[in-house]
């Protein structure tokens, strides 16, 4: 459907393919990982043939201009159709900047728009991590990229990196070392490790029961 | 006056020795450095402050796409703008500075622009094009109601001055074309550097040219020479809709993904080496030689990953995304879906995210 607008586009422009994405609305996103935040950064390039419907739905006043209240309103939609979770818990990503171009620049499909945002990161109660990233913005007509930066950290490795076929979703699994060192080896009150941990509690207690009843049969 | 024959042969063959040992004497940087000087002596003044910008002019280093000119204007000047010995002196200088495949390639992208301009029928666009990538600030387009498309729409400039020891840099481009070439003493770089080409298959003069057929051909070679198992890790699951690294998007090293060069064969790792010098193969022997020496000491952490179809009609480009990365080195081969075939259509990205514009070296 997309490629016979953009054929029926170029029919009407009359020129060849002189550039690039014409019915789709890039959205590509780089993600920096820290052990504290994570961040991301946005790029949203309208393409031609979707530009006008886009910037429909920044420039609400329809005067060819983006003003600071259009930008924000636009900047919390995005951030709305957005979900970025940390080990499965919701997270509250917040803008940090905000870089529109012209109304024209857009129209012509040379338009990109930039979004920064971070999040803090809850600490680390195990050492695996998971960081999910959902992006639902526009998606009847989006092209997305979702990549993640080598984290700077050495304390962070990536260990696996899935996505749907889209890349609207996308997951990221890594191992924080810190988190390793830190978590207390007594993990008495945790998963397999309080099994056995119990396992062993008990069989001390036998035991300590054992000799506390042969003590008392010598006395006797 | 009688010439003794023996007296000038022995000047003769000394004559001829001394051009031979000048020749030898001349390194791949001072032939480079000598035809960037007669190019900049063609030139009128007007011209010079036109081509030449300060080396630490960061505007104009990133002032490149994969746009046509008329969208995204570049600095400098163009073909357009000169006269039929300029011309050979801009073309002399990236024959120099390129390899014969290089300079080949580069032409092959250019001829495919001008395919565009003869099939370029419709209106200009209406407006007078955005910003260039480093915002604005840049040159306003020149042309308006002006060609997009065209073999003399290509742009050279410099940022510092020619030079055999001090660092500068060669910028040539335009549509689908961008080499931004580093000369700092006997070191040659050419990382970032875009390669497009639209249409990708064209027919000159009775023959058939794909620019970046061997890009295309080569990687299927490797795709094909893995087994089940290394394709399962290769062959990437979802969709790849364009370059991740493309324009703009300078020093940035993302998470490698796909098959790692050390789970590969001795066969398959020099199919791998033969797809990358598709790309470090551009420049001339001596700067190629020595990045493919560093690509070479890195070739276990290199990773190769594939996205989209791994079939390929015969004569024909691939449809599928592609991308090579390694400790120095990341190669994007991105077809565009754009209202047709992808195969006529590709944009590719060279980089090395620890040394693009070859800051490594040329930090003073």
């Amino acid at each position: 459907m997309r490629t016979k607008l953009a054929a029926g586009l170029l029919l009407i422009l009359g020129v060849p393919a002189f550039a690039h994405r014409l019915d789709e609305y890039l959205q590509a996103t780089i993600i920096t990982l820290e052990k504290n935040q994570v961040e991301l950064f946005m790029r949203l390039v309208p393409g031609v043939a979707v530009a006008a419907s886009v910037v429909g739905n920044i420039d609400k006043n329809g005067d060819g201009a983006i003003s600071g209240l259009e930008q924000r309103a636009y900047a919390e939609q995005v951030l709305r159709d957005l979900s970025i979770t940390i080990d499965g818990i919701r997270l509250n990503p917040q803008m940090t900047s905000v870089t529109f171009p012209t109304v024209d620049a857009i129209n012509q499909g040379l338009g990109e728009i930039q979004f920064e945002l971070s999040a803090p990161l809850p600490p680390a109660a195990t050492a695996k991590r998971t960081l999910a990233v959902e992006n639902h913005h526009q998606n009847g007509i989006s092209a997305y990229l979702v990549n993640c930066l080598v984290p700077r950290d050495g304390d962070l490795r990536v260990t696996a990196q899935n996505r749907n076929q889209n890349q609207s979703g996308y997951r990221l699994d890594y191992i924080q070392s810190s988190a390793l060192s830190r978590a207390p080896r007594a993990g008495l009150f945790s998963g397999t490790q309080r099994s056995w941990d119990m396992a062993v509690l008990i069989a001390l207690l036998g035991f300590a029961i054992l000799c506390g009843k042969q003590f008392v049969d010598a006395l006797g | 006056m009688k010439i003794e024959s023996g007296n000038v042969t022995r000047k003769v063959f000394a004559l001829a020795c001394i051009s031979l040992s000048a020749a030898l004497a001349q390194t791949p940087t001072s032939q480079v450095v000598a035809a960037a000087q007669k190019f900049l002596s063609t030139l009128d003044t007007k011209q010079q402050q036109s081509v030449l910008f300060a080396f630490n002019d960061d505007k104009q280093r990133v002032r490149w796409s994969n746009f046509p000119i008329a969208m995204v204007p570049r600095g400098g000047i163009s073909l357009k703008e000169m006269n039929s010995v300029q011309r050979s002196a801009t073309l002399d200088l990236l024959a120099s500075v390129l390899s014969a495949r290089g300079f080949e390639k580069v032409q092959q992208i250019m001829e495919g622009d001008e395919v565009n301009k003869t099939t370029d029928t419709g209106p200009r666009r209406p407006g007078n094009g955005g910003p260039p990538p480093s915002g604005p600030g840049g040159p306003r387009p020149p042309f308006r109601d002006g060609p997009m498309f065209g073999r003399d729409l290509y742009y050279i400039s410099f940022l510092g001055t020619p030079s055999e020891k001090d660092p500068w840099m060669l910028q040539f481009g335009g549509h689908h074309l961008a080499l931004n070439v580093t000369i700092a003493g006997e070191r040659g770089v050419l990382t970032p550097t875009l390669t497009g080409a639209q249409p990708a298959l064209y027919t000159k003069d009775g023959k058939t040219v794909r620019p970046l057929g061997q890009e295309s051909d080569k990687a299927v070679s490797l795709l094909n020479a893995l087994d089940d198992r290394q394709r399962k890790h290769a062959i990437l699951s979802y969709h790849l809709a364009d370059l991740v690294l493309g324009p703009g998007q300078d020093g940035k090293t993302i998470q490698p993904e796909g098959l790692k060069a050390s789970e590969m064969n001795e066969r398959q790792r020099s199919i791998l080496l033969d797809v990358i010098s598709e790309w470090t193969g551009i420049i001339h022997e001596s700067a190629a030689a020595a990045k493919m020496a560093e690509i070479k000491a890195d070739l276990s952490d290199t990773w190769f990953a594939w996205s989209g179809p791994t079939s390929v009609r015969p004569g024909q480009n691939i449809t599928a995304y592609y991308r090579i990365q390694g400790p120095h080195l990341v190669i994007e081969y991105a077809p565009q879906t754009l209202g047709g075939d992808p195969s006529l259509h590709v944009h590719t990205m060279y980089r090395d995210p620890t040394n693009d514009y070859g800051r490594k070296f040329a930090a003073k």
